[in-house]
């Protein structure tokens, strides 16, 4: 390949239209990248925003990171393609040897040097990455934003990256680490991992010793999800490290990935396990995670769950699924008389649960019958309307729902039966977070076992080819309405849930922004895969709670559906069938790309009937 | 009466204008466009901007041509704006999709998403507080007929719509451009064998409804200022003029942007509910589908499921 290379062309002259437009798409990617990591601006002074930013580290930071993408594309796609010479065409002489050859206090200034470097560039990346501070802020101010606790998370990174250079010491020291045994990488792991993790975690005093840290905060930082993050990650790496290291081995002859038996006693005990964390961790989060928890995972993994079935078992696109959540949690607000219009009776929320299903599955039927006739994409339409209607009634129609101002002190959930006398204390969102693992886990078992009969079976025929399916006698509309009316009583059941807890109902809640929101819950997961989805509903849950929780990571509630949107046509772009897909809805994808069949019931875009 | 229909009538010229981007790009992709209501918005912002700063030193415009001159240049820009935006959309959303052949949920999914990106991004990057365009004429009622009373507003929009849809019109079943486009409607396939650049012709399509919609974000954005949010209910009640007069169908998108507003404003004479507007709307929308899925004039080009 080298032997071809033309050295007598400058290497700039080989630049091609493709290497510009690397380079030109990484900047306007760093530039979106800061425009939307940005201040919100305001339409009175309309170029406020852009302007204020321009001057700051944070702009310049993402265009640096975004054209060094397109450059370092550009040199690989050049190296790969044999136009560019390689930079070392001679094997490289390992840094041990050149160590070796050098004289001591030559040596220790390399490592100094390189060390400080290194320290330098994390505290860089620290600052690019830290709050944003205006250029009209005061040095005062941007220098105690600098020394703000995360800085010494990355501090600590750096400490890491210069101990992998390190490695090199070892090798001057004939102290290999390859000689050490493999589980010293494990154990490095997870110290490292640990400590970055405790460094970076913001319950820390800038101040970094432990008498410094009060009881409380010692008591949450075992109980920070970070901390935990940082240290599954680190064990992965070294997992995948150690794991490539075997394969490196002489019996590398055999194939690499080997497929993981699961044993039916490997099964009942991940379940085991599955509910003791699901049962006892929750225990251990502060208030405001056990809210979370509540509000903000469990209702709307209930919530994806059902959408999941008309969008990922059905194959129907449903944006309106909002308004069956929201005739759920006015169907609670109607029977506990908290609304204008009076019920004939009073109900209990436990009681409320099954009219809220009755009530969202008939207006599931009503709208999936006239238009799941027709082609699908109407009713993504339909249904959009669909979900602006009941939300104009529920803001609009004062007579009967109360109007924009809401409706206040809805009752809780309380038994009242055979001397049993409980009811469920809106302080204490753990009761509530119990109460729903007791109704979601059957309604997942539920649907799983739905999805492996023949309903689910239907649905699946129905996805990949609704006209042979139909031929073989199975009646599509019935369903597909079925799918419909299942997804929206789920839904109805999360509005029992959450006017229940909340004791609040705000017309506003119920927007099509919500609806937006559950669906890239099942889509980011896996539409199909009920184990998908609920992994998709944790994360995206967590993740806004998280950043919210801590302000200073600059993140804006706001802008939460700006980077929902950009993620709904990333991962359409490069994934879509979702972080952890059903093997069935993988394939559909694969088939559908190659002209085999659908992977939707919405009808085939690339087949034309003779007209 | 006569005047909600009247009011109807000019709201519905507005829709009539949007529900041509969604017909053409329907014409040719059988995909209905969600992203295409931030089309309208970011013709509003350009609108509004343009408006802005060009008349930033006049609060009253004296003289008939200067507004008109404002007018046509608001139009102009208003329109590129959209037409560029429809390009990007297609770019990002569209065509990487379509390279890969994928199935029409991920178009559907993927529209979405450009949607709530430009929208929340125009949000973040300009407030997400309603704001009142400088007006560039002065909107006097001109005469009043049998109750109804005809604004200037009115007469500037009926003027432009019809102008707009007349040399859209002549765009699409006239020139080298509008012939190629509805090739690629009839047969992409046989299109691309004849020569046709079915990847142009389609960012051609967005292009013109982009410009339509854009047009109409101008004059969304005199009538009731703007917003980032603002696109998205006259893009809805659009789609279903569009769906009202035939998806697919050019005329048939001109002429049931006038029937629904028509139908959604006067039954509000009796209702004296502005809001059933919307419910109107949508009760609409489920009729036809229940009853003539091909819309008023049929659809030209689809296929009935």
């Amino acid at each position: 390949m080298s032997s071809e290379i033309d050295t007598t062309v400058p290497w700039y002259k080989k630049l091609t239209g493709d290497d510009y437009r690397r380079v030109a798409t990484g900047t306007a990617g760093g530039a979106v990248l800061a425009v939307m990591t940005g201040p919100e601006g305001s339409i009175a002074e309309p170029l406020y925003a852009l302007r204020a930013s321009l001057l700051t580290a944070h702009v310049i930071g993402y265009l640096i990171f975004g054209i060094a993408i397109g450059c370092l594309l550009t040199y690989r796609a050049k190296i790969r393609d044999g136009v560019w010479k390689r930079r070392r065409a001679t094997p490289r002489i390992p840094m041990a040897e050149k160590m070796a050859a050098t004289s001591g206090p030559a040596r220790s200034i390399a490592l100094g040097g390189s060390g400080v470097v290194a320290v330098v560039a994390a505290l860089l990346i620290a600052d690019f990455s830290g709050p944003y501070v205006s250029h009209k802020a005061s040095l005062h101010v941007i220098a105690h934003q600098f020394l703000y606790t995360r800085t010494y998370g990355y501090l600590v990174l750096a400490l890491a990256i210069w101990f992998t250079g390190a490695n090199q010491v070892f090798h001057v020291t004939n102290v290999r680490l390859r000689s050490l045994p493999k589980w010293s990488i494990l154990v490095g792991a997870l110290v490292g991992s640990l400590l970055f993790g405790l460094t970076a975690d913001p319950f820390l005093r800038p101040r970094f010793s432990w008498h410094a840290i009060e009881p409380s905060y010692r008591d949450s930082m075992f109980h920070h999800w970070p901390t935990y993050l940082w240290v599954v990650l680190a064990l992965l790496l070294a997992l995948s490290y150690l794991r490539k290291r075997n394969s490196a081995a002489p019996m590398s002859a055999t194939p690499r990935r080997r497929a993981l038996v699961v044993t039916p006693s490997m099964r009942v005990l991940t379940y085991l396990g599955a509910g003791f964390i699901a049962y006892e961790a929750p225990k251990y989060l502060s208030s405001y995670w056990q809210i979370s928890l509540y509000q903000q995972i469990g209702i709307f993994c209930l919530l994806a769950v059902g959408l999941n079935v008309v969008v990922g078992f059905a194959g129907l696109l449903d944006l309106g699924y909002v308004a069956f959540y929201a005739l759920g949690a006015y169907t609670t607000a109607y029977f506990s008389g908290a609304l204008p219009l009076q019920p004939p009776f009073h109900l209990n929320p436990f009681v409320v649960i099954p009219a809220a299903v009755v009530v969202a599955m008939l207006a599931g039927v009503l709208l999936g019958l006239p238009t799941l006739r027709l082609r699908g994409d109407y009713l993504a339409i339909v249904t959009l309307g669909f979900g602006e209607i009941v939300y104009v009634l529920a803001n609009d129609w004062t007579a009967v729902t109360g109007g924009s101002p809401g409706t206040l002190s809805l009752p809780t959930f309380s038994v009242n039966l055979l001397g049993l006398h409980y009811s469920w204390n809106p302080a204490d969102p753990l009761s509530y977070y119990y109460l729903m693992l007791g109704v979601i886990v059957p309604v997942i078992v539920l649907f799983d076992f739905l999805n492996n009969s023949k309903v689910g079976r239907s649905w699946a025929a129905i996805r990949e080819d609704e006209v042979a399916a139909q031929s073989l006698g199975i009646n599509a509309l019935k369903y597909k309405v079925m799918a419909f009316a299942i997804g929206a009583s789920t839904a109805g059941v999360a509005g029992v849930f959450t006017a229940a807890k909340v004791g609040v109902l705000f017309p506003a809640t119920f927007v099509l922004q919500l609806s937006i929101t559950i669906l890239v819950l099942v889509i980011f997961g896996g539409m199909g895969s009920i184990l998908g989805v609920l992994v998709g509903a944790v994360f995206l849950q967590w993740l806004p709670s998280y950043l919210t929780f801590h302000s200073y990571l600059g993140y804006q509630e706001s802008d939460l559906l700006l980077y929902i949107g950009a993620l709904l046509v990333i991962m359409m772009i490069f994934r879509p069938q979702g972080l952890v897909p059903s093997k069935r809805r993988r394939r559909e994808f694969i088939d559908a790309e190659l002209g085999l069949g659908s992977a939707d019931a919405l009808g085939a875009i690339t087949q034309e009937q003779p007209s | 009466m006569f005047n909600y229909i009247l009011q109807g009538t000019f709201t519905g010229l507005i829709f009539s204008l949007v529900a041509l981007g969604y017909t053409l790009v329907y014409g040719v992709l059988r995909l209905i466009n969600f992203a295409h209501s931030e089309v309208l918005m970011t013709g509003g912002f350009a609108g509004y901007f343009y408006l802005h700063y060009a008349m930033s030193n006049q609060t009253v415009v004296q003289s008939v041509w200067l507004s008109l001159f404002f007018i046509v240049t608001g139009v102009i820009v208003s329109g590129i704006a959209g037409t560029l935006v429809a390009i990007a959309i297609e770019r990002f959303a569209y065509r990487p999709l379509r390279r890969r052949n994928a199935p029409k949920l991920a178009y559907l999914i993927s529209a979405i998403g450009a949607s709530y990106f430009l929208l929340n991004l125009f949000g973040k990057e300009f407030g997400r507080y309603p704001e009142a365009t400088t007006q560039p004429f002065s909107n006097h009622v001109v005469v009043t007929l049998w109750g109804g009373q005809f604004t200037m507003f009115d007469f500037v929009i009926l003027v432009a719509a019809l102008l707009l849809m007349v040399i859209l019109d002549f765009i699409v079943s006239r020139t080298k451009m509008g012939r190629s486009i509805r090739a690629v409607a009839m047969d992409a396939e046989t299109a691309s064998l004849m020569g046709v650049n079915v990847n142009r012709t389609i960012a051609s399509t967005f292009a013109l409804g982009g410009f339509m919609g854009g047009a109409a974000g101008f004059f969304v954005a005199i009538n009731q200022g703007i917003s980032y949010d603002m696109g998205f209910k006259p893009a809805l009640l659009a789609f279903t003029a569009a769906v009202l007069g035939g998806i697919g169908n050019v005329r048939g998108a001109m002429i049931g942007g006038v029937v629904l507003g028509i139908v959604m404003f006067a039954p509000i004479y009796w209702l004296q509910q502005p809001w059933m507007e919307e419910v109107i709307a949508f009760s609409v929308l489920v009729l036809i589908l229940l009853f003539r899925p091909t819309g008023l004039l049929g659809e030209r080009l689809g296929r009935s499921a």
